[in-house]
C-alpha cells in the first residue's frame, strides 16, 4: 500500500468519525433533494423560476452547497489543523512527504463531492424527473465543478495559515457561492449586472452549467472557462504559497 | 565508524545566531545524549541533523547523506521523534502505528511496539483520549516503527512516570545492542547517566563539554568525605594530606573535600592516630555537578 493510499484510508476513517462533516455535507443535501422531489408542487415548472421546477432550480444549488462546505470550510480547517498540530512536520521525518497527505485530503474531498453530487443528480430520476441522458451529463460535469471548488479551498488553506480564520473565510466565501448559485434568491430573478458577476464565481458557474445540462439547454463556453480558470489560478497560487510548518 | 558526523554547524534565526559551530560525532550502535539548559540550541541542532532545518554553515552527514539534500534515503534510515508534535485527535493508537508502518518497506509489527511501549490496552483508544505520557510513548514508537538505523529522540521521557521511563530505557538499550544508533536530547541527568555512552553538553550554541558520563562527572571535581571522629582531630592535619583541598567542621562531623585519592589518605591518617570514622560517607561527583559547573561558568 502506498503512503498516499494509507493516508487516504486514514482520512476517510477520520472523516466518518466526525459526524458534523457527514451530516452537513452528505445527509442534509441528500435529504433536502428527497424531500423536494416528494412534494408534487416542487416538481411543476414555475413562472418565477424561469420555467424551472423547484427541484430543477435547487438541484445545482445543493451541489454548490455540499461542494463549498467540503472544499471551502472543511478542507482548509483539516489542513490548517494538521499544520498547527505539527502533523505535517512529523510526516516530513518519514518517507511519506506531507504532499502525500495533501493529495489524500484533496482526493477524499473530491470523492465525497462526487458521491454527493451523484446522489443529488440521480435521485430525481426515481421521482420521474429529468432524463437519464441529461443526468449523465450532469454527473460528468461534476468533475470540473468539484475541481474548481477544491482549487479555491486549497488557495484559502495556503494563504491563510490559521485554521479557524481559514475556515471562517471559507464560510463567508461559501455564503457568496450559495448566493451566486441562487440559494436565497432564484438566479432567474437576478438583475443583469448581478447575473454577470455571479456567473464568473465558481458557485454561479456551477449552477448555470448544471442547470443547462439538467434541462437540456445548450451548454455555453462561459461557465466551463470560468471553472477551468478558477482551478488553474487556485492550484497555482496554492502550490506556490502553501507552507508545511 | 561514525554514522552521524557534524562539523562546524552554525544556524542563525534572523539576527540571532543560535548555534556557533557545533562539532559532534556518533558511532554506529552508540547512544549519545545532548544535554543543555533551555534555549541552548539542542533542538535546533538535532533538527538540522534530521534535515528539518537547513544549517547556515557547516557539514552534516547521516549515514553518508547530507540531510539538507532532501535525499529520500535519509527518511528510510532515520527515525525522529519531535517535541510538541501531535496526531489527529480521532486516530487510535494502533491505527497511528499502522499508518506510519505503511510508509516503510519492513516495519516493526504494531503489536510488538504496543507491547514494548505499554500501550496494548490503549490500542483502540483515540489520540485525544490518551494521557500525556501515553501520547509521548506513542510518539517514540512511531519514530522506531520503520526499523531506523539512526533514531533521534527529542525529550524522550519528559512527563513519564518512573516505571514507564525504565521500560523505554530498557527497550532503547535493547535496540542499541542490536545496532540502532540513538541520539537523544534530554533534560534528565538520570536519563543521560543511565542510558548514554557519551554526552555532549551544549550551552548558548556551543559544545561546552563532552565525554562519557563518568568522565564528565570526574572532571567536575572530587569527592566529599564526612564522618564522626571517635576523638578530636586537628583540621589542619587533615588539610595537609595529599589530595585534600578543603576541611571543615559541620557540627560533630568533619567534612573533607578532595580528589579521588583523598578518601584513602584521610582514612589512613585517622588509622595511624587510632581514631575511627563513625557514620562514614563518601560521595562521588555526579553528572549534575558536571552539568551545573559547565553551564554556569559564564
Amino acid at each position: 500500500m502506498s503512503a498516499t493510499t494509507a493516508l487516504f484510508r486514514n482520512e476517510l476513517r477520520l472523516t466518518l468519525r466526525t459526524p458534523a462533516i457527514v451530516i452537513w455535507t452528505v445527509v442534509i443535501p441528500v435529504v433536502a433533494i428527497i424531500v423536494m422531489c416528494s412534494i408534487p408542487g416542487a416538481r411543476q415548472p414555475l413562472e418565477a423560476f424561469g420555467g424551472l421546477s423547484v427541484v430543477e432550480a435547487y438541484q445545482p444549488t445543493l451541489v454548490v452547497f455540499a461542494a463549498s462546505m467540503l472544499a471551502l470550510q472543511m478542507m482548509p480547517m483539516i489542513l490548517g489543523q494538521y499544520r498547527e498540530l505539527g502533523f505535517l512536520r512529523r510526516l516530513r521525518t518519514t518517507p511519506a512527504h506531507p504532499g502525500n497527505l495533501l493529495a489524500a485530503v484533496l482526493a477524499l474531498i473530491l470523492v465525497i463531492i462526487l458521491v454527493v453530487g451523484l446522489f443529488l443528480s440521480t435521485l430525481p430520476l426515481f421521482f420521474g424527473l429529468g432524463s437519464v441522458g441529461r443526468q449523465t451529463l450532469v454527473v460528468l460535469l461534476l468533475i470540473p465543478c468539484a475541481a474548481a471548488f477544491l482549487a479555491v479551498g486549497a488557495l484559502l488553506a495556503a494563504v491563510i495559515p490559521n485554521p479557524r480564520v481559514a475556515s471562517g473565510v471559507g464560510s463567508a466565501t461559501a455564503a457568496v457561492m450559495w448566493f451566486a448559485a441562487g440559494m436565497w434568491v432564484p438566479r432567474a430573478v437576478f438583475p443583469g449586472w448581478l447575473a454577470t458577476v455571479a456567473d464568473w464565481t465558481p458557485g454561479g458557474a456551477v449552477a448555470s452549467l448544471l442547470t443547462s445540462a439538467a434541462t437540456g439547454a445548450a451548454i455555453g463556453w462561459q461557465p466551463l472557462v470560468c471553472l477551468v480558470a478558477w482551478t488553474v489560478i487556485g492550484f497555482t497560487v496554492a502550490i506556490r504559497t502553501f507552507r508545511w510548518e | 565508524m561514525p554514522i552521524i558526523e557534524v562539523n562546524g554547524l552554525r544556524k542563525t534565526y534572523g539576527a540571532r545566531e543560535v548555534l556557533h559551530g557545533i562539532d559532534l560525532t556518533v558511532d554506529e550502535g552508540e547512544i549519545v545524549g545532548i544535554l543543555g539548559p533551555n534555549g541552548a540550541g539542542k533542538t535546533t541542532a538535532v533538527e538540522c541533523i534530521g534535515g528539518l532545518r537547513t544549517p547556515d554553515a557547516g557539514a552534516i552527514r547521516v549515514g553518508g547523506i547530507d540531510p539538507a539534500s532532501n535525499d529520500p534515503r535519509l527518511r528510510q534510515i532515520l527515525g525522529m521523534q519531535l517535541q510538541q508534535c501531535r496526531l489527529p485527535a480521532k486516530i487510535t493508537t494502533a491505527e497511528a502505528i499502522d499508518l506510519f508502518a505503511a510508509f516503510y518497506p519492513d516495519p516493526r509489527p504494531t503489536d510488538e511496539l504496543l507491547e514494548r511501549f505499554g500501550l496494548t490496552s490503549q490500542r483502540d483508544q483515540r489520540f485525544e483520549k490518551l494521557s500525556g505520557g501515553q501520547q509521548q510513548r506513542l510518539s517514540v514508537a512511531l519514530a522506531l516503527v520503520g526499523r531506523p538505523e539512526v533514531a533521534i529522540l527529542d525529550e524522550l521521557t519528559t512527563g513519564l512516570d518512573p516505571a514507564a521511563r525504565r521500560d523505554i530505557w530498557t527497550y532503547l538499550e535493547h535496540l542499541a545492542a542490536e545496532g540502532t544508533t540513538i541520539l537523544l536530547v534530554t533534560h534528565s541527568m538520570e536519563e543521560a547517566q543511565h542510558l548514554c555512552d557519551r554526552i555532549y553538553i551544549i550551552d548558548a550554541g556551543r559544545v561546552v563539554s563532552q565525554g562519557t558520563p563518568d568522565e564528565l562527572a570526574a572532571a567536575a571535581g572530587g569527592q566529599s568525605i564526612s564522618f564522626l571522629p571517635s576523638s578530636p582531630v586537628p583540621l589542619d592535619d587533615l588539610l595537609s594530606l595529599p589530595g585534600v583541598t578543603d576541611v571543615r567542621q559541620d557540627r560533630d562531623r568533619i567534612v573533607v573535600e578532595g580528589d579521588a585519592a583523598a578518601a584513602q589518605n584521610v582514612l589512613a591518617a585517622l588509622t595511624t592516630r587510632g581514631v575511627t570514622a563513625g557514620q562514614l560517607r563518601v560521595t562521588g561527583p555526579t553528572l549534575d555537578d558536571a552539568y551545573l559547573r559547565v553551564t554556569e561558568e559564564d
